[in-house]
């Protein structure tokens, strides 16, 4: 694995690294070009340079408002991995089981939320679900005699009801990586391990996590990423205009959006963004040991 | 393997060729100049019958003078508008949307006023209140098309006796006929919805934006009106507008406060409904009920009153055509905004639109200035902070007020 | 002998019984959405879960034969290809690179890639919608295509690069001393034993597109043109015009593809070295 070549490997990724040079490095660019404008809505096409003057805006956005809604948001991406990665293992585990002969309709339907268009999942689980006149959970709590209750209108309840959410529809994805994961673990090592008289645990711990770790590192740290950033899940279910539930829970994301989105200043919003970019780049190094152990 | 690859090749020079004709289809439009001249496409969104009908009347209408209008939908047209808006090639020459929105395509410098393009005498007969929302700084921007207000949607199977005419015996009347264990509920309400609380507000003399952009959440008397509103949305059921409006079609709520969007559902409930003007009923304070109104209005594209004023021109002349009106209110119940519509006898007796035409006189047209795009947020925050989650309003005014006065300041 | 195979019966079984529980609870939104789907009331929103009292196909038929469908679904189709074919041939050799050579900038790369990565997609849109109107691909699926390919490369990237460092370098040193070329190496060895993970890969990038109407909305000036998932958003985006009988058939209609799709590869989701890359 030491091949050593100077132009081949550039040969190889040019195209792609012009691909994301368009669609990904040019905005983030062009982005950092506007948040030294004040374009906004009185000044549409005619904006001017107007130096550091949104940033010194933006910065006084990193409020309290901003550091919860940072907290929050750490809170969100642990919890949420932490159950994603043993929920998929475990369920991916009992997929590969021997002898499992449905196991490909289990996991053609397992992937069922992964195949709907995001904004409709939310929306369904907004109204069939979590709806306090109509929604399931309340029609069952209603047949057990309690009083129906509102799940999105506060806090905690409201970040537990996202969070549901929210392993539902990423979960589909891990199980699936995991599963391709495990089908590449030589089956050879298990057999020397039960020879050994390795038991489920030892089998897990010191075989097949290790084996697949490398393999799945990539996928996790991206899904890592994605629920850092997640915005639709709770913008659609809480703070949807016109359907505000009541809750006031914010992620960096959100919080973004609300403090420099809705204002149509590109300006301030831009600089906003750069400067959220920034956080996010800063709480990547807690992820960064991950990343340097996988590219070891 | 391979072969797959080689269809999959194909498929992709086939999309790539479709893109490109497509693009040289638009070069060969540009050529066409005249035809690209005589057509005019208006951005909308709105409900797909009701544009139908106004497509097919101005075409009818326009058919001699070889001009052919084409309505297309676009989703989220507040922020395609902000991006198309001042593109000559792929964007719009017209826009047709609620007139909120105004103040803030004006200062982007996407709207020609439509003194640019036909006379004032052509929009004299429209309702005063419908011109209003749609002038800008002293000049009329949106030729009005019609309007909407709130009104008072009852069930007449389960309504017991007469209607009251004031908030506080309707209040009695929901106290006494609402059980929410059990599901049925006297009126519902999106009480948690600016827009639905508005008739309240302005009603107690309080605001959510006053005319010189300040927001007026923590203002006394809209802080009167939320506490008062928040007393009839304990009796209200959920107020989410999927919730409300399930709950009166299934006639588990025997009233609603609703627009006449709702109408064509309710008909379709198979339910018996009557309406009542919201200004028919009288607060604690002697004033009625003053609901916003939202006004469909047609907008002219910078660019457009320019490159394209006679066809633009005629356009127009036909949208104030009293006959769009009285047909757009005889089959999608519309009120429409031009007074001469009112003439014809079915208009001025349908029920509902005979009861939006008499809120017209009082009601309120939504503000227009772009601070008002900023504004639904928090005062619907402060609605659902108190309504649903239990806040304390004081303090919860004065923080969504500060949100607001942010978000004002943010704008510059 | 027989205790361990009814031992094994009993553990199936137990495991069934687990999957079959969790793909329920799984189902129960969706069931919710086919129920509502096959409704007809006005008011069907309320009714859900009970079966409706007349069910009916009115709301499918209405989608197929009123609605643009079979034209947005061969949008989608279009899209998807063009995107998948895009994005996997670019990465699937920057991959390779990444994965083979230790070359200088390789880590860092790597790492700017992830970090490139976090920065939101919907910011994006501003900025992209400038340079493609001086570009003049708007209204164009080749600007489409390079939005969504470009958005799912990073991501194709590091997936794959995971799977490929798992692929033993002696297979390919084997294949380099039978005098194979690196572009043969790639084509011949990697692609099928790393054929699990780049049918992953390329799943994903095609329920992305699949899935994706933002862009599309924004992008493309002619309903006509639309993919599914912008046509059918467009159809009911805003509440006030929702009909939730109509909404539910619709997110099912757009969801059956990409299912029938992926029972039908799995069978080529074992991986190449398990089946007998190495052995054979």
């Amino acid at each position: 694995m030491n091949k050593k070549n100077k132009i081949l490997p550039w040969q190889y990724s040019i195209s792609s690294i012009l691909l994301i040079g368009l669609i990904v490095v040019f905005p983030i660019i062009y982005t950092i070009y506007i948040s030294f404008t004040n374009m906004n809505l009185y000044h549409w096409t005619n904006y001017d340079f107007i130096g550091f003057g949104n940033y010194i805006r933006a910065l006084t956005k990193l409020d309290s408002g901003f550091m919860s809604a940072l907290l929050t948001t750490i809170v969100w991406t642990v919890i949420n991995m932490v159950i994603q990665i043993l929920a998929a293992y475990i369920i991916a585990l009992g997929l590969n089981a021997k002898g499992l002969k449905l196991a490909r309709l289990y996991k053609t339907l397992l992937m069922f939320p992964w195949a709907m268009p995001a904004y409709i999942s939310i929306l369904l689980w907004r109204v069939g679900i979590y709806n306090p006149q109509y929604g399931l959970l309340n029609k069952i709590r209603t047949a057990l005699g309690l009083s129906s209750m509102n799940f999105l209108s506060e806090n905690i309840p409201a970040f537990l009801s996202c969070m549901v959410l929210n392993l539902w529809m990423a979960l589909p994805f891990l199980i699936m990586m995991m599963d391709g994961a495990l089908q590449s673990v030589d089956i050879s090592y298990y057999e020397s391990a039960r020879l050994d008289g390795g038991g489920w645990w030892t089998q897990n711990l010191y075989i097949t996590i290790p084996l697949i770790r490398p393999v799945l590192a990539p996928s996790i740290i991206m899904t890592t990423f994605t629920t850092f950033k997640q915005f639709d899940i709770i913008y659609l279910l809480t703070m949807q205009k016109g359907s505000l539930t009541g809750s006031t829970i914010q992620t960096v994301i959100t919080y973004a959006h609300q403090n420099a989105f809705v204002s149509n200043n590109y300006g301030l919003s831009s600089a906003v963004s750069i400067v959220i970019f920034g956080f996010i780049i800063f709480f990547s190094i807690f992820v960064n040991r991950g990343i340097r152990e996988e590219s070891e | 393997m391979r072969k797959m690859v080689l269809v999959l090749c194909i498929v992709m020079a086939v999309s790539i060729f479709t893109g490109c004709s497509r693009s040289s289809q638009s070069v060969a439009a540009k050529q066409k100049n005249k035809e690209a001249l005589n057509t005019i496409r208006i951005w909308h969104d709105g409900d797909k019958a009701l544009i139908q009908l106004m497509e097919n009347y101005l075409n009818e209408a326009l058919i001699d003078d070889g001009i052919t209008v084409k309505f297309e939908q676009k989703s989220g047209l507040t922020d395609q508008i902000k991006l198309y808006g001042n593109d000559e090639v792929n964007g719009p020459d017209m826009y047709m949307y609620a007139h909120d929105s105004l103040g803030m395509f004006v200062e982007m410098g996407a709207l020609a006023p439509l003194t640019d393009v036909i006379d004032k005498n052509v929009y004299a007969d429209m309702l005063p209140m419908t011109l209003k929302a749609g002038n800008y700084k002293n000049d009329q921007y949106l030729m009005p098309v019609y309007f909407e207000t709130l009104l008072f949607i009852y069930n007449k199977d389960l309504w017991e006796g007469e209607v009251p005419s004031a908030t506080e015996d309707l209040y009695s009347y929901m106290k006494s006929h609402t059980d929410a264990a059990a599901g049925t509920y006297a009126l519902v309400n999106q009480h948690s919805t600016a827009y639905n609380v508005a008739p309240i507000i302005n009603g107690f003399g309080g605001f959510i934006l006053n005319e010189q952009a300040e927001p007026g959440l923590n203002n006394r008397k809209t802080k009167e009106a939320i506490e008062y509103n928040k007393k009839f949305a304990q009796l209200e059921a959920d107020g989410d507008y999927n919730t409300v409006n399930a709950l009166f079609k299934d006639g588990k709520a025997a009233a609603i406060i609703g627009g006449p969007w709702l109408i064509s559902g309710v008909k379709e409930a198979k339910i018996n409904y009557g309406i009542k003007s919201l200004c028919d009923f009288k607060l604690p304070n002697g004033n009625t009920l003053i609901p916003y109104s939202g006004v469909q209005g047609i907008g002219v594209m910078k660019h457009a009153a320019r490159s394209k004023k006679d066809a633009v021109e005629k356009v127009l002349n036909e949208i104030a055509n009293p006959q769009l009106g009285i047909d757009l209110a005889q089959n999608s119940g519309c009120a429409p905004s031009n007074q001469k519509s009112y003439n014809t006898e079915s208009v001025a007796n349908d029920e509902m639109i005979a009861a939006m035409r008499r809120t017209a006189d009082i009601a309120q047209p939504m503000p227009n200035i772009p601070q008002m795009s900023v504004m639904w947020g928090p005062a619907e925050s402060l609605l659902a902070a108190v309504n649903k989650s239990g806040k304390e309003l004081d303090a919860a005014a004065d923080d969504y007020q500060k949100e607001a006065e942010t978000a004002i300041a943010d704008m510059q | 002998m027989n205790k361990k195979t009814t031992d094994r019966i009993v553990r199936l079984s137990i495991l069934n019984i687990l999957f079959i529980i969790l793909c329920f609870i799984t189902l129960i939104p969706i069931i919710y959405a086919f129920l509502l789907s096959i409704s007809s009331g006005s008011s069907a929103f309320g009714s859900g879960f009970l079966f409706p009292e007349n069910p009916t196909l009115k709301n499918y038929k209405a989608i197929l034969v009123e609605e643009p469908f079979l034209i947005w679904f061969k949008n989608s189709v279009v899209l998807s290809l063009g995107t998948m074919i895009l994005a996997m041939s670019t990465s699937v050799t920057a991959s390779y690179a990444f994965s083979r050579f230790r070359f200088r900038g390789r880590n860092g790369m790597l790492k700017l890639l992830l970090l490139l990565n976090a920065f939101p997609q919907i910011l994006s849109m501003f900025a992209i919608f400038r340079l493609f109107k001086n570009m003049n691909l708007l209204n164009n699926y080749i600007g489409l295509i390079l939005i969504y390919a470009g958005s799912m490369c990073i991501f194709s990237i590091w997936n794959m690069k995971g799977y490929f460092d798992t692929i033993p370098i002696e297979i390919e040193e084997s294949a380099r001393i039978d005098g194979a070329g690196s572009g043969q190496i790639i084509w011949r060895i990697i692609l099928p034993l790393a054929r699990p993970a780049i049918i992953v890969t390329a799943v994903m990038v095609l329920i992305f597109v699949w899935n994706e109407y933002l862009f599309a909305t924004t992008f493309l000036m002619n309903e006509e043109n639309y993919n599914l998932a912008g046509g059918l958003y467009q159809l009911q985006a805003n509440d006030y015009s929702r009909n939730w009988s109509l909404f539910s058939a619709a997110a099912i209609l757009v969801s059956v593809p990409i299912l029938i799709l992926f029972f039908s590869i799995q069978k080529y989701m074992v991986s190449g070295l398990v089946t007998g890359g190495v052995k054979g």
